[in-house]
C-alpha cells in the first residue's frame, strides 16, 4: 500500500521524556549562561576580540542555521508560488522547523548584541540607516519571525482551540481567527516568501563588508545570490531530514516519494548552484586558488565535495527513494552548505592582524543551548498540534478514537 | 474580506512615497558641508617617541594601557578599548628596513563603518570626522567587520560597551585648539590641517625628494576611496599595515550591489505585490480543494 | 687604584696652556675625589701647569725643558686651549717661540697626548667663525700623534682624572671612539640619559622661558636644546659635584659644547633635527598574535559534532531496518 501523506497528525506520546529532559537541560544551561552574559559583558562568556567580532552566536546561529529553518520559505514557493500542491501536508513541519530555528536565532543574536537596551530605536525610523545590510536583516528576519512566521503557524494552534473540548468562547474567537486566516492567507504568503528571500540573500551581502578580508574564494558581488539559493537547498533538505528522522523515531509511515520529489528538486537546484559558483570563480579568475592545496582551498574543496557529491547521488532514483540512502546523503549535503554559509564569515574571514578565533566554552554552550530550546519546542509542538504529515488512514483512525473518546466522556 | 488589488496598489504605493520622503530628510539632514580636515603622516620623520600615544590618552581621557609592562607603564600593544592612537614598529627580518606607523582612525571620505551602522550610530560629520554615538548603538560590531583598517574597537569587557576610536579630539577642535597627537608630535612627523593642504604639502615634499617615498604617493589621497588621514612612507604601505584596496571604497562595493537590488525599496514591494497576485490564485484554489476533501471524509478542515 | 699609584713613582703631567679662558683648570680645582692636593701630592706629579705653578718666565721654560728631559717618553701631556695657525701661527707665541712649534716639540716626547676642552680637541670657541686666528685643535698640528680628546666647555674633570689615572696606574687607554674620545664618557648623547628625556617622551615641552611648563622642567627640545645631537655624560656627571649643576639641569637648552658642528656654529635656540636611531624590540609590531583557542572547547565542540552524527547514523541505521514493504509510486492520471 503506497504511503501518501495527505492531512496532519500530532504523535501519540507524552511530551516529557528522557530526550525532552535532557534537551530541556542543555536549554537551561544555555539560558543561565545568557542571563550571566548580560550582567557580565561578552568577554566574561564568549571568545570573541576585535578582530573576530562576530563568532558563534551572529555567523552560526543566525547565518547558519537560519538556512536550515528555511524551509518554510522554500516549501512556500513550491507550494504557492511553484503551484506544487501536493507539498501541502508537509507545510506545517516546514513552517515550525522555520519559527523555531529564526526564533532561537532571533534570541542568539540578542544576546550577541553588546548594548540590547538600543533594540528599541529599531523602531524609530528617525535613526535607520537602511544601506545598513545589518539593519535590513535585523528589520526582514523580525518582521519576518514576528508577523510572517507566527500568521503561517497559527493554524494549527486555531483548529487546536476549536476543538471540542474547548470551552465555547475560546471555540468562538479561534473560529473567527481561523476564518481571518483564511483570507488573509496570500497576504501573509506573499510576505512569507518576499521577507525570507531578502533577509537571507541580505546575510549573504553582510560578507560584501569584508571587502578583501574575506578570502577571494567566497568573496563575491553574487554572494547574496549564492546565499538565498543555498537557503532554499538546505530548508528542503532540512525539512526532509527532520520528517525522516521524526517519521522513523515515532513509527509513522514516510511517503517516500513526496520525499524523493523533493530531493529532486533539491539536486537540481543545487547543480544550478554550483554552476552559478564555478562561474563566479572562473570568471573572477580565482579557480587556480581552488587547487592550491593551503588550508582556505581544502576548506573549499571539503565543501565543494559535500555540496556536489550528494548532489550527484540524488541524480539516482533508486538513491532518492530510499530513506536509507537519502538521509546521510541528505545529511552530508545540509553540512556541506552550513559550511558554505558559515565560511565567509568565520573561517575565510582575515582580519589581518594576527587575531584568533575559536568559541569558549560558554559561547558553546550557549549556542548549542538556543539549539535545544528549538528542539525542545519541536518535541511540544509536533506531540499537542497537528503538525507532522500523516496517511489518511492515520487520521481517520485518530479522528475516530477522538469520537469514542468524546463519547465515552 | 476581498481587499480591491487595485487598492491595495494605491496604500503600498503611499508607503513607499512617505518612507522615501522621510529617508530623504534623514540624509540631508546627517551630510555637513563643512570643509574635511585630516591628518598628515610621514613616517620618514617620525622618531618614536610616542609623545603623541600619551597626548591622545589623556586627551581623551582614557585609561593608561599598561600592556605587557605589568602595570608599570604606559606601553599599549595595539589599538584597542582604552588606546585610540598607536605607535607601531615594522622592521624587516634581516633588520635592514624599518618604519614606525602611527595608527589611527583614517577618517575615510566614504567610510564602511558608516554604511554598515544598522542605526547610525557612527557617522561622518563636521569637518569630515567620522565619530560614535552611543545612544542609538546596538553594540552589534558591523563597524568592526567593515572597517578595512581594523580602526573601531570594542569594549568586549563591558556591561555597558563602547565602540573606541579616535575621533580627531573633536573636543580640543570645539576649543579651537589641534588634535593632541599632531599639538605635541616634537618633529611634526604628523601633521593638522585641511586635507586638501595637507594633499598639497605631501605632494610637495615628494616632488622635492623623488625616489624617497615609497612609490612617490600619498596613501589615503584615493585608497579605498579616499581617507582625510594621509600618509606618507619610504617602505611599502601593506608592510606598514595600510592595505591595498584599490580606488573603490568598500561602501561603494556595498551600495552597489544593495542600491541595484532593491531600488530604495521599490523592488521588494513590486515582488510583495506579484507574490500576493500570484498566491492569491493558488490559495484560493486550495481551500476549494480542502473543504471538498473535509466534506468527503467526515474530518475537520486543516488550512 | 690608590695602592697601585702609591706603589711606583708618581707619573708626571705637564699642562700646556694655548688659547683658552682656563675653564678646564678651574673645573680640575673643583674635584674633591680625589681633590686638587691629593692629585699633585699624592698621586701624580704635575711637574709643569702655568696656572698652578709658582714659577714665572725663565724659571718657567727652564722647567719645561727640565720636566721634558727628565721624563721622556713616559709623562702625560695634557693640552688646554686650541692653537692658532693663521698668520704663521704669530696669534700664539709664548717664550718666544709659536704654539705650534711648542706643541710640536713637548709631544714629541710623551708616552699620551691629551686635548682636554672643546678648543683643545677641535678649537673651541677661538674657532668661532670667522676664526681670525685660524684655530685648530691639537689633534690638526700633531697630526701623526692619536690624540685622546675631552671636548666639553668646560670638559667635565673626572673625564679627565678618569683617563690620566688610568693611565698611570695601569697603562691602558680607555676605549676611544671614531673622534678620539673615551667611550664611557662620550658614548652617548645627552638625549639618551636625560633625566628630563620622560617629558620628551610624553611631549611634555617647555615653550618659553619662564612658563609654565619650564617652571615645571619639562623636556627643553622645543627650546632648542641640542641634546639629541650632543655626545657628552653632563647629565650623569654634573659640575661642581652640585645635583643638577648643569645646563638643562638649570632650565637652560643644552648648546652642545662637545661637538664641533654645533657649538659656536648652530644658533643656541634653534630646533635640531634628531637623528633616528635604530628602534630598539620592545615597539609593538605591526601585526601581533592576539586570541587563543581554548583546548576544551574544542573537545566540547568536537562532542557535540560527534553526537549530532551519532544521533543521524542511528536514524540511518533505523530507517534501514524500516524497509518499504510497499509501494509503487502513482501512476499520474
Amino acid at each position: 500500500m503506497r504511503v501518501h501523506w495527505r492531512r496532519m497528525l500530532e504523535v501519540a506520546g507524552p511530551v516529557v521524556t528522557r530526550p525532552f529532559l535532557f534537551v530541556s537541560a542543555l536549554a537551561a544551561v544555555g539560558i543561565l549562561l545568557s542571563v550571566f552574559r548580560e550582567f557580565a559583558g561578552l568577554h566574561a562568556v564568549t571568545a570573541l576580540n576585535d578582530g573576530y567580532s562576530w563568532g558563534l552566536f551572529k555567523n552560526f546561529n543566525v547565518t547558519t542555521l537560519t538556512a536550515l529553518g528555511s524551509g518554510g520559505y522554500a516549501l512556500a514557493l513550491l507550494t504557492y508560488v511553484c503551484n506544487q500542491g501536493k507539498y501541502h501536508s508537509l507545510m506545517r513541519t516546514a513552517l515550525l522547523t522555520s519559527i523555531l530555528t529564526y526564533t532561537a536565532g532571533m534570541i542568539a543574536l540578542s544576546v550577541d548584541i553588546g548594548r540590547p537596551w538600543n533594540l528599541f530605536f529599531m523602531a524609530d525610523p528617525w535613526v535607520w540607516n537602511p544601506h545598513s545590510i545589518l539593519w535590513e536583516v535585523a528589520f526582514c528576519m523580525t518582521a519576518y519571525v514576528m508577523i510572517a512566521l507566527d500568521f503561517e503557524n497559527l493554524a494549527p494552534l486555531l483548529e487546536h482551540f476549536e476543538a471540542e473540548n474547548m470551552p465555547p468562547l475560546v471555540r468562538d474567537v479561534a473560529g473567527y481567527a481561523k476564518r481571518f486566516v483564511k483570507a488573509a492567507y496570500p497576504y501573509g504568503v506573499a510576505l512569507a516568501l518576499a521577507l525570507p528571500t531578502m533577509h537571507q540573500s541580505s546575510l549573504g551581502s553582510l560578507m560584501l563588508l569584508g571587502g578583501t578580508r574575506v578570502h577571494p574564494l567566497w568573496q563575491t558581488h553574487l554572494l547574496p545570490l549564492l546565499y538565498v539559493v543555498m537557503a532554499f537547498v538546505m530548508g528542503i533538505a532540512f525539512v526532509e531530514l527532520v520528517l525522516m528522522a521524526s517519521c522513523t523515531v515515532w513509527r509513522r509511515p514516510i511517503d517516500r516519494f513526496m520525499l524523493a520529489s523533493l530531493s529532486n528538486i533539491v539536486s537540481w537546484v543545487t547543480a544550478a548552484w554550483l554552476m552559478i559558483r564555478f562561474g563566479d570563480l572562473a570568471y573572477r579568475g580565482q579557480l587556480g586558488a581552488a587547487f592550491q592545496l593551503d588550508f582556505y582551498s581544502l576548506v573549499f574543496l571539503a565543501e565543494t565535495v559535500m555540496i556536489a557529491v550528494p548532489a550527484l547521488m540524488l541524480r539516482a532514483r533508486g538513491w532518492r527513494e530510499d530513506p536509507a540512502k537519502a538521509f546521510p546523503t541528505l545529511g552530508i549535503l545540509t553540512l556541506g552548505g552550513m559550511l558554505y554559509r558559515y565560511t565567509p564569515t568565520t573561517i575565510a574571514f582575515r582580519p589581518g592582524t594576527g587575531y584568533h578565533y575559536f568559541p569558549s566554552v560558554p559561547e558553546l554552550l550557549i549556542s548549542i543551548g538556543f539549539i535545544a530550546l528549538a528542539v525542545m519546542g519541536y518535541l511540544f509542538t509536533v506531540k499537542r498540534f497537528a503538525i507532522l504529515p500523516a496517511t489518511l488512514e492515520m487520521s481517520v483512525l485518530a479522528s475516530t478514537k477522538q469520537i469514542k473518546k468524546g463519547q465515552a466522556a | 474580506m476581498n481587499v480591491d488589488r487595485r487598492t491595495l496598489f494605491k496604500i503600498v504605493a503611499a508607503g513607499c512615497a512617505g518612507v522615501a520622503g522621510v529617508r530623504k530628510a534623514h540624509a540631508a539632514a546627517m551630510q555637513s558641508n563643512t570643509e574635511q580636515l585630516g591628518l598628515l603622516y610621514d613616517a620618514t620623520r617620525c622618531i618614536g617617541c610616542k609623545a603623541c600615544v600619551t597626548a591622545c590618552s589623556d586627551a581623551n581621557g582614557l585609561t593608561p594601557d599598561t600592556g605587557s609592562s605589568n602595570g608599570l607603564y604606559q606601553a599599549p600593544e595595539s589599538l584597542n578599548a582604552h588606546t585610540k592612537n598607536i605607535i607601531k614598529l615594522y622592521r624587516s627580518e634581516d633588520g635592514s628596513e624599518w618604519s614606525y606607523m602611527k595608527q589611527q582612525c583614517m577618517h575615510c571620505e566614504d567610510p564602511a563603518c558608516v554604511i554598515a551602522c544598522p542605526l547610525s550610530a557612527l557617522t561622518k560629520g563636521d569637518f569630515g570626522i567620522v565619530s560614535w554615538n552611543g545612544t542609538t548603538c546596538l553594540g552589534c560590531r558591523c563597524c568592526q567587520i567593515a572597517c578595512p583598517y581594523n580602526v573601531p574597537k570594542f569594549e568586549w569587557s563591558s556591561v555597558n560597551p563602547k565602540v573606541v576610536k579616535c575621533e580627531l579630539c573633536r573636543q580640543r577642535l570645539a576649543l579651537g585648539q589641534e588634535p593632541a597627537c599632531t599639538a605635541v608630535c616634537p618633529k611634526r612627523a604628523v601633521i593638522f590641517g585641511k586635507r586638501e593642504d595637507l594633499l598639497t604639502d605631501a605632494h610637495k615634499r615628494i616632488a622635492a625628494t623623488p625616489g624617497k617615498y615609497y612609490q612617490d604617493r600619498v596613501y589615503g589621497e584615493k585608497d579605498g576611496g579616499g581617507t582625510q588621514s594621509l600618509y606618507l612612507s619610504h617602505v611599502a604601505f601593506s608592510k606598514l599595515g595600510l592595505p591595498d584596496l584599490g580606488d573603490k571604497s568598500v561602501a561603494s562595493g556595498v551600495r552597489e550591489v544593495s542600491d541595484n537590488i532593491y531600488q530604495h525599496g521599490i523592488t521588494p514591494v513590486a515582488v510583495y505585490t506579484a507574490l500576493v497576485a500570484v498566491t492569491h490564485r493558488i490559495w484560493s484554489k486550495h481551500l476549494k480543494h480542502s473543504e471538498k476533501e473535509a466534506e468527503e471524509l467526515g474530518l475537520e478542515e486543516q488550512l | 687604584m690608590a695602592a697601585a699609584v702609591k706603589k711606583g713613582p708618581r707619573p708626571s703631567v705637564i699642562w700646556l696652556h694655548y688659547q683658552e679662558c682656563t675653564g678646564c683648570t678651574e673645573s680640575l680645582l673643583r674635584t674633591s675625589h680625589p681633590g686638587l692636593a691629593e692629585l699633585i701630592l699624592d698621586l701624580i706629579s704635575l711637574d709643569y701647569h702655568e696656572t698652578l705653578m709658582a714659577a714665572a718666565g725663565h724659571q718657567a721654560e727652564a722647567a719645561l725643558q727640565n720636566a721634558v728631559k727628565q721624563n721622556a717618553g713616559k709623562f702625560i701631556l695634557v693640552v688646554e686651549g686650541s692653537i692658532p695657525l693663521a698668520n704663521h701661527g704669530n696669534y700664539m707665541r709664548i717664550g718666544g717661540r709659536t704654539g705650534v712649534d711648542a706643541v710640536t716639540e713637548v709631544a714629541k716626547s710623551a708616552a699620551v697626548t691629551i686635548a682636554i676642552g672643546s678648543c683643545a680637541s677641535w678649537g673651541g670657541i677661538p674657532s668661532a667663525d670667522p676664526n681670525p686666528t685660524g684655530a685648530v685643535g691639537v689633534q690638526e698640528v700633531l697630526k701623526g700623534t692619536k690624540v685622546i680628546k675631552l671636548p666639553g666647555c668646560p670638559a667635565n674633570p673626572y673625564i679627565l682624572l678618569g683617563v690620566a689615572l688610568q693611565f698611570a696606574t695601569m697603562g691602558k687607554l680607555p676605549e676611544l671612539d671614531a673622534e678620539g674620545r673615551p667611550l664611557f664618557a662620550y658614548g652617548r648623547t645627552i638625549h639618551e640619559h636625560c633625566p628630563r628625556r620622560a617629558h620628551f617622551d610624553a611631549g611634555r615641552f617647555a615653550l618659553q622661558f619662564g612658563d609654565d611648563g619650564h617652571r615645571q622642567g619639562y623636556c627643553l627640545y622645543k627650546l632648542g636644546c641640542k641634546g639629541p645631537a650632543t655626545h657628552a655624560s653632563c647629565s650623569v656627571n654634573q659640575f661642581c659635584e652640585v645635583p643638577d649643576a648643569w645646563p638643562i639641569g638649570l632650565g637652560a637648552p643644552c648648546f652642545g659644547c662637545t661637538e664641533q658642528k654645533l657649538a659656536f656654529r648652530a644658533p643656541m635656540y634653534q630646533t635640531i633635527d634628531i637623528a633616528r636611531p635604530q628602534p630598539p624590540a620592545s615597539y609593538p609590531g605591526i601585526t601581533a598574535e592576539r586570541g587563543s583557542i581554548s583546548p576544551l572547547a574544542t573537545g566540547l565542540a568536537g562532542l557535540a559534532g560527534g553526537a549530532i552524527l551519532g544521533a543521524s547514523a542511528k536514524v540511518a541505521s533505523m530507517l534501514k531496518k524500516q524497509k518499504p514493504a510497499d509501494d509503487e509510486p502513482e501512476v499520474k492520471p
